[in-house]
């Protein structure tokens, strides 16, 4: 291989490696924090950098408590189940790992390392977004994998639900970036997040808003956040798939879900927020960067308050939702599309009209969805008591 | 060069994988090893240049039937069978001679067809390309199997409902 | 007609209220900084642990008086052993749900303040890693011999054993009992006191009742010498 070659893919590659995985121990501590602070409580606040015990005083709000953290997994016993598929133990945490890292390489987020390389993108595809959802699904194959090796039925049970689960959900989330897709008319990630250069962001048209909240929704089942966390229930199959997982295994499946999380944030941003739009980013070429990394956070951080807010879905409810609800609406969604773009859009008058006449026929079929869905439960007959 | 060591590790890949799926006895490794062979053939097309059919083969063989193959095993009952007992089946010889007829049969004209390595750069399949071949000449073909897809959908949905008890019908669900 | 979806938006506007407010308004906390005390505007004595293995912790004390972790064993003043109210009876044993705690009944029997001599437990071992902290075992003890502690830093390293608390490490004098649950152990003391009156009333009325009976049966018994005697003549 030439060194040329070398250096460009290091160039490309190794910064992903390296950043999300960084924002991934400060992530886990925003989290708690934040879900600490929803429920009244303070969170992590003792270690610090240096490690409070030794002299030093800076806790700095528990910043070192992800580090404490790595170490602690670092350092702890790896116990594998006596009948658990010892091979396929140990591969699941790595393949749940490598599709989440692959599909970053796939974001449009531009980081002018060099002068000749600028901007510098992973993989610079046509078929970039339809990449990702292949290579995302393959995350399903990983969690069961781990559920089928564990040898435990809470473990399989966690596979199952999280493979019915992905595979449900994955099919509004495709129908949803669909209508980007169709409006571009490109599958090129960077040409998508190209065409909203400026303001002219996805979210701000009638399509673009309920696409992208069904896209929201979609990717919070698809990275089993709650409400959606089904598979790893803790308080029904304790903790699904990971139950029988401990030490550096369980922490790489925590780094593959939470990396699974910001590619699908990413690719939310890519499609629908403008990717490293912002203002400033014809002057300073690293705010493009920036903008997308914070976007991605600003995604995350909804993820995180509906985490402190939502109750967990039923199994039935959950199939329910994507089946009858969402996947109806992202297939109206396409249509409404479809018919804004052909209306002429000059006065602000007929833009108005779009907006409302679209997010009506949506709403309005959002409704009757619900109302159809609605659960036939009447009140109870008591046949002997009055 | 590159990309020559590229197709001998891919090759290698997806042949072990595919050997690996025959051999062995246990279900669920069999599919696994499967899955790799398929990943190994994406990543061979994707050396073509062929990144939507490789892209396809991802999201189609190993994201669908994949997983398919999964749900059907775990419905079975005795999923891992012991790989240390051999093959004894005597079959071994019809299935080469069933080999080698495909082989000659379906692959080797292709193969006798093959443009020249030059001819074949000046194709450059794109993505692009591909979106309006399916949009302006096939695009009745890609209709009407969308139309087979969906009476297909509509009919595992019919199936999979099953035959509605009388009684059933005022039970809420 | 609702908005759909207001619910969640509902729901998140109260999330929100709590994150923001927790900000701003200590009260709201329902836990604190342990290290913290009330009144203390900033956090004090943030990692001074206790140097030694087995120190009981200062924070034992500035936690609330109403919160409980795990069983102790108390005994009243004197030398930990001689005055064990525990008698071994293995009620708590035997209640317990998750079933952890083990004793061992003595052999012989063991006179402490001046009460019927009783069995004493030759082992009580509680493993506080299976220990759900419900205080079953404190509301069937017949001898107030079993309460909370509310000792919380029990980290340990040793896995194997570490989190077994043997009789020795659970007993407890009633002082500290009175240090950390103040109310509730003077509640107890004060019950315990009323019952002992009571017991020893009913003692004293049994004692008399039987001494009454013991002069009647001897009034009779005389009275019956009396008779015979006077039969006799």
């Amino acid at each position: 291989m030439s060194p040329d070659l070398v250096r460009d893919i290091l160039i490309a590659t190794v910064p992903l490696m390296v950043i999300f995985p960084t924002l991934f121990a400060f992530t886990t501590w925003l989290e708690r924090k934040a879900l600490a602070r929803i429920q009244n409580r303070i969170g992590p606040n003792k270690v610090g950098v240096p490690l409070t015990r030794y002299g030093g005083r800076f806790s700095l709000f528990g910043l070192g408590q992800p580090l404490a953290d790595g170490i602690k997994m670092l350092f702890k016993e790896n116990i594998v189940p006596r009948d658990a598929d010892r091979l396929f133990h140990l591969l699941a945490p790595i393949l749940a790992l490598i599709p989440a890292m692959l599909v970053l390489c796939f974001l449009p987020i531009e980081f002018p390392w060099t002068e000749s390389l600028l901007p510098v993108q992973a993989f610079l595809l046509d078929g970039a977004v339809i990449f990702f959802f292949a290579i995302t699904g393959l995350n399903t194959l990983a969690i069961f994998m781990a559920g089928w090796a564990s040898r435990n039925k809470y473990s399989l049970l966690g596979g199952m639900r999280a493979i019915a689960q992905m595979v449900s959900y994955e099919i509004p989330l495709v129908l949803s970036a669909v209508v980007v897709v169709m409006m571009v008319g490109s599958l090129n990630a960077a040409e998508i997040a190209n065409a909203q250069a400026g303001w002219n962001w996805f979210v701000f048209t009638p399509w673009g808003l309920a696409a992208f909240v069904i896209f929201f929704i979609a990717s919070l089942a698809e990275t089993n956040r709650s409400p959606f966390d089904l598979p790893e229930a803790e308080s029904e199959i304790i903790a699904g798939y990971f139950t029988e997982y401990s030490g550096f295994k369980f922490a790489l499946f925590f780094l593959g879900e939470y990396i699974a999380m910001f590619a699908i944030s990413g690719l939310a941003v890519t499609l629908f927020l403008g990717g490293g739009a912002g203002p400033g980013i014809a002057t300073l070429p690293w705010l493009s960067a920036m903008w997308f990394i914070a976007k991605i956070f600003a995604l995350i951080a909804v993820m995180i308050w509906l985490r402190g807010t939502l109750p967990r879905l039923r199994v039935d409810q959950l199939m329910g939702f994507a089946w009858k609800f969402l996947l109806p609406l992202s297939i109206l969604n396409i249509l409404v599309a479809g018919f804004a773009h052909f209306i002429p859009q000059e006065n602000i008058v007929s833009k108005v009209a779009v907006w409302v006449v679209s997010l009506g026929i949506l709403y309005m079929a959002a409704k009757g969805l619900n109302q159809l869905n609605r659960p036939n439960v009447r009140p109870r007959d008591y046949k002997y008591a009055e | 060069m590159n990309e020559e060591i590229a197709f001998w590790m891919l090759s290698a890949i997806a042949v072990l994988g595919a050997l690996v799926a025959v051999r062995k006895r246990n279900l669920i490794h069999g599919v696994f090893a499967l899955m790799v062979f398929f990943a190994g053939l994406a990543g061979l097309f994707l050396l073509l240049l062929a990144e939507f059919i490789a892209a396809a083969q991802i999201l189609v063989y190993i994201g669908a039937v994949g997983i398919l193959l999964l749900f059907a095993i775990m419905l079975t009952e005795r999923v891992a069978g012991d790989d240390g007992r051999r093959m004894t089946s005597r079959g071994w010889f019809w299935g080469l001679v069933a080999a080698v007829a495909v082989f000659v049969v379906l692959l080797l004209p292709p193969i006798q067809q093959f443009p020249s390595p030059e001819h074949a750069r000046a194709i450059e399949p794109s993505v692009k390309e591909l979106g309006e071949k399916l949009m302006h000449p096939y695009v009745v073909t890609l209709e009407v199997l969308a139309l087979l897809l969906t009476a297909a959908l509509i009919g595992a949905v019919t199936a999979a409902q099953g035959v509605r008890m009388p009684k059933e019908e005022d039970s809420p669900e | 007609m609702s908005l759909l979806g207001g619910g969640i938006l509902k729901g998140m506007a109260v999330t929100l209220r709590n994150f923001v407010g927790s900000y701003f308004d200590r009260d709201r906390l329902t836990t604190n900084d342990y290290a913290w005390r009330a009144g203390d505007s900033l956090p004090q004595h943030a990692g001074e642990y206790p140097k030694e293995e087995g120190e009981q912790l200062r924070d034992t004390t500035t936690v609330s008086q109403y919160s409980r972790n795990f069983p102790m064993l108390l005994h009243d003043e004197g030398e930990a052993m001689d005055t064990i109210r525990c008698v071994a009876c293995q009620i708590c044993e035997r209640e317990c749900p998750p079933q952890c705690i083990y004793i061992e009944k003595s052999t012989e029997k063991m006179e402490r303040g001046g009460n019927k001599a009783q069995f004493y437990p030759a082992k009580f071992d509680i493993d506080v890693s299976v220990c759900m902290s419900c205080q079953i075992c404190v509301e069937v003890c017949p001898f107030d011999a079993i309460v909370m502690n509310s000792q919380f830093e029990l980290s340990t390293s040793n896995r194997f054993g570490g989190l077994l608390l043997r009789r020795d490490d659970l007993l407890k004098s009633n002082g500290y009992y009175h240090k950390i649950h103040p109310e509730e152990a003077a509640a107890r003391d004060r019950r315990m006191a009323e019952e002992k009156a009571a017991k020893e009333a009913k003692k004293k009325a049994a004692a008399e009742a039987a001494r009454k009976k013991a002069e009647e049966k001897a009034k009779a018994e005389a009275e019956a010498d009396d008779k015979k005697q006077e039969d006799t003549q």
